[in-house]
């Protein structure tokens, strides 16, 4: 079998689930990323592993997906999820109303659930606002968003791939319309030089269009941030969630001993240019308090800001109307050869990204190599390192 | 109002195959948010995109930015900049590990060292004791306080000078184990740690606890074996 | 290899209690060494005969010499004391409240400081 060459842009989880992938698959495969690994929206996520519940009622394809990777990450990366379950807490008369839409919704996606009375939601949680009037228990769980892809990254490097960080594309190798490769330049020696590619899969998130602009396509990739705050002090072990239709400040995520609450949306053109507004940071006290009135006391650890790479129309106002799936683009159907984009998407379903990715990309150099990241457990994430 | 000024950064930086590293001198306008990390990107993002440092998840629990600022080690995502309260801020790497290049360095030797611990990434959650727990739920389990930073190897004075010391990283976790094992084996710990490179060569400046983002305390961690050590020595010696 | 060795020690910047009483620590315990190899000198005077021993003992009640007398004491005092606390951390016990041992040590060394000096000029 030839030795087809494939350079992924992009080191965030989708890239490093792509090189996990390919590589499996018998293709060689060079990663390049502008900065250290998962520095781009990956490592700054909430932390979430999805049941998919906060979206088996508006969109429902995002649910499926997300409860079918939440099952299979379980089983290929043992160990490196917090697994306490989650819940959805209904507050107000309001959250209450949602509750049979929810309960549907969930059975509809295939996602389990147990619901607890308020008397079993405080035995599980105590610090829960007393006011909570019922609970909904799901297969939500806290990853560590930067351990998790450099498992993906451990496997995929042990396995023969190449993973240069600091690595920045400044500009695509191009023969007529077709991509050839990338040229790039070493942050760590300051030189630059090209790496040649059969083909180029555009894996960089909110940063997608930048990368295929290089290329001269579109992707209609709209960075939305919203601002995450950690607290001290673990004030839940299960993820708690509010029973409503998705809004802002409205999940909080325990990871080691801080409690991290988000978040908030809105849509800006430049995903290296996100501010922390000063208001979101209060909302998000404020709405955290609302399931857990120990957040308004509780000291801040950190705010800051990451941005979804969110597919969608430009006409967007504050990315919450977009969808959370995601998105592969064969730029073939544009006239340009040798370039894929992979975008959109969650954390918890980028190994499903890549799959699909991955399938497209395989075809394309005409191999018949078929998927196997739903069994291979990854290589624990020191690896990366040793 | 966010309260604005200029502050001058003095960057550490080093390119493979220079001669010698220097220091860049940057004016980055900051307000009372504003992290040593956010003013980092600001430069690389507005006046100099050569400039690498490492980072991932803005929150202390990555591990990754891990650097010293103003002489001291600190995580740069969480360091607030005006609280600093310096004329000028430097930037430099951590120290005791290979340089990379500008803020970056190699923690594979850090790793090398750490896994032999062999300490599992996951443990009990010792919060909300008095919490049931949840149907289907093992156990309530939580992440290892160790986020993998770096810093408390960086401020040790022996791992300055003891290239062979197994360092306070390590160490920390080796304790992890034997206070938990998770299914790996402590003696196998004791007899690694029980060494002259091992848990014995420090000599308590316990300037890695001071310095640990994540409620570690290595230091208070080696003290811990030293004294399962002391307690196995002497029941040893009078039966 | 970014490992500076023994300048590493050096830097002042934002070190706090522990990690100042190791480097002194170590640094009376080379001048302890270094005055016992002075001290073991000048007895071996005494094989020389009573006039250079007097020689000496002028010396030794002089201003100068009993100011160094002092910075020996400390010297003994801090290494002795802090040795303790170290023999007393470096076993588990008391490691949450190191930094309140230090303080504790140096103040009990301090007042033998005062009490020795006292006796050094006065007796």
């Amino acid at each position: 079998m030839a030795n087809y060459h494939v350079v992924i842009v992009g080191g965030g989880a989708t890239g490093s689930a792509l090189a996990h992938d390919l590589t499996l698959r018998g293709v060689r495969v060079t990663l390049v990323e502008r900065g250290e690994v998962t520095s781009g929206t990956t490592g700054r996520h909430h932390g979430l592993l999805h049941s998919g519940a906060r979206y088996a009622v508006k969109d429902q394809e995002s649910a499926k997906e997300c409860i079918e990777e939440n099952m299979i990450l379980r089983h290929i990366a043992p160990g490196s999820f917090e697994l306490n379950d989650g819940l959805f807490v209904a507050i107000t008369e309001e959250d209450l109303a949602y509750y049979d839409d929810f309960m549907e919704g969930c059975a509809v996606c295939g996602i389990p659930t147990r619901t607890l009375t308020r008397e079993e939601a405080l035995r599980l949680e105590p610090n829960l606002n007393p006011e909570v009037k019922l609970a909904v228990q799901v297969p939500d769980g806290t990853m560590d968003a930067m351990r998790l892809p450099l498992r993906f990254l451990a496997t995929a490097k042990h396995n023969g791939a190449v993973i240069k960080p600091f690595t920045e594309v400044l500009s695509f190798l191009m023969e007529g319309k077709t991509v050839t490769g990338v040229h790039v330049r070493d942050h760590v020696t300051g030189k630059e030089y090209d790496i040649g590619a059969d083909i180029v899969v555009n894996a960089a998130g909110p940063w997608s269009e930048k990368i295929a602009r290089m290329a001269g396509v579109d992707v209609p990739v709209q960075p939305s941030p919203g601002v995450l705050v950690a607290v001290w002090g673990r004030l839940n072990n299960m993820v708690i969630n509010r029973l409503h239709r998705s809004g802002d400040g409205d999940i909080i995520v325990p990871q080691r001993g801080l409690s991290v609450i988000g978040t908030s949306s809105w849509v800006v053109d430049d995903p290296d240019k996100l501010d922390v507004p000063e208001e979101h940071i209060q909302l998000m006290y404020e709405k955290g308090a609302e399931m857990i009135p120990l957040v308004k006391h509780s000291k801040m650890r950190a705010a800051w800001s990451a941005a979804r790479p969110l597919i969608g129309s430009r006409g967007a106002t504050t990315g919450r109307e977009l969808s959370r799936t995601f998105k592969c683009f064969d730029h073939a159907d544009e006239g340009v050869e040798g370039f894929v984009t992979i975008t959109g998407g969650k954390a918890t379903t980028a190994r499903g990204m890549a799959e699909t990715t991955a399938d497209v990309v395989v075809k394309k150099l005409g191999l018949d190599a078929p998927c196997r990241t739903r069994e291979v457990v990854l290589l624990p994430h020191t690896a990366y390192y040793v | 109002m966010a309260e604005q000024k200029n502050v001058q950064f003095r960057v550490f930086r080093y390119k493979q195959g220079d001669q010698a590293p220097h220091y860049d001198t940057f004016n980055v306008p900051i307000n009372e948010r504003t992290t040593v990390l956010e003013a980092l990107q600001a430069i690389r993002r507005d006046q100099d995109s050569t400039l690498i440092l490492r980072h991932s998840c803005h929150h202390a629990s990555c591990g990754t930015c891990g650097m010293r600022v103003n002489g001291r080690e600190v995580l740069a995502c969480v360091t607030n900049v005006m609280e600093l309260d310096t004329p000028v801020v430097t930037v430099e790497p951590l120290e005791n590990a290979p340089l990379v290049a500008d803020l970056v360095v190699d923690m594979g030797p850090f790793y090398d060292t750490f896994t032999q611990a062999h300490m599992p990434l996951i443990r009990q959650s010792e919060f909300l004791p008095e919490s049931e727990v949840a149907e289907g739920v093992p156990y309530h389990m939580r992440f290892e306080n160790c986020i993998e930073c770096g810093l408390c190897v960086s401020a040790c004075p022996v791992v300055s000078t003891d290239p062979e010391y197994l360092g306070p990283a390590a160490l920390a976790a080796a304790w992890r184990v034997v206070e938990e094992p998770r299914g790996e084996d402590p003696e196998q710990v004791f007899a690694w740690v029980d060494t002259e490179h091992g848990c014995w060569r420090c000599h308590v400046a316990m300037e890695c606890s001071e310095v640990c983002p994540s409620n570690v305390n290595p230091g208070h961690n080696i003290m811990a074996l030293r004294h399962q050590l002391t307690k196995r020595k002497l029941s040893a010696l009078f039966g | 290899m970014r490992r500076r060795g023994l300048v590493a020690w050096l830097n002042p910047r934002g070190r706090r209690v522990g990690y100042w009483a190791f480097v002194l620590h170590r640094l009376t315990g080379l001048g302890l060494v270094l005055y016992l190899i002075i001290h073991l000198w000048v007895l071996n005077m005494l094989s020389q005969g009573p006039e250079r021993w007097n020689d000496f003992v002028e010396l030794a009640k002089s201003p100068l010499f009993l100011v160094l007398d002092v910075i020996l004491l400390f010297g003994i005092l801090f290494h002795g004391l802090n040795g303790i606390r170290v023999a007393f951390v470096g076993m588990g016990i008391g490691a949450d409240q190191h930094e309140r041992l230090f303080w504790a040590v140096s103040l009990i060394g301090a007042l033998l400081l005062l009490l020795g000096a006292w006796g050094f000029f006065t007796v």
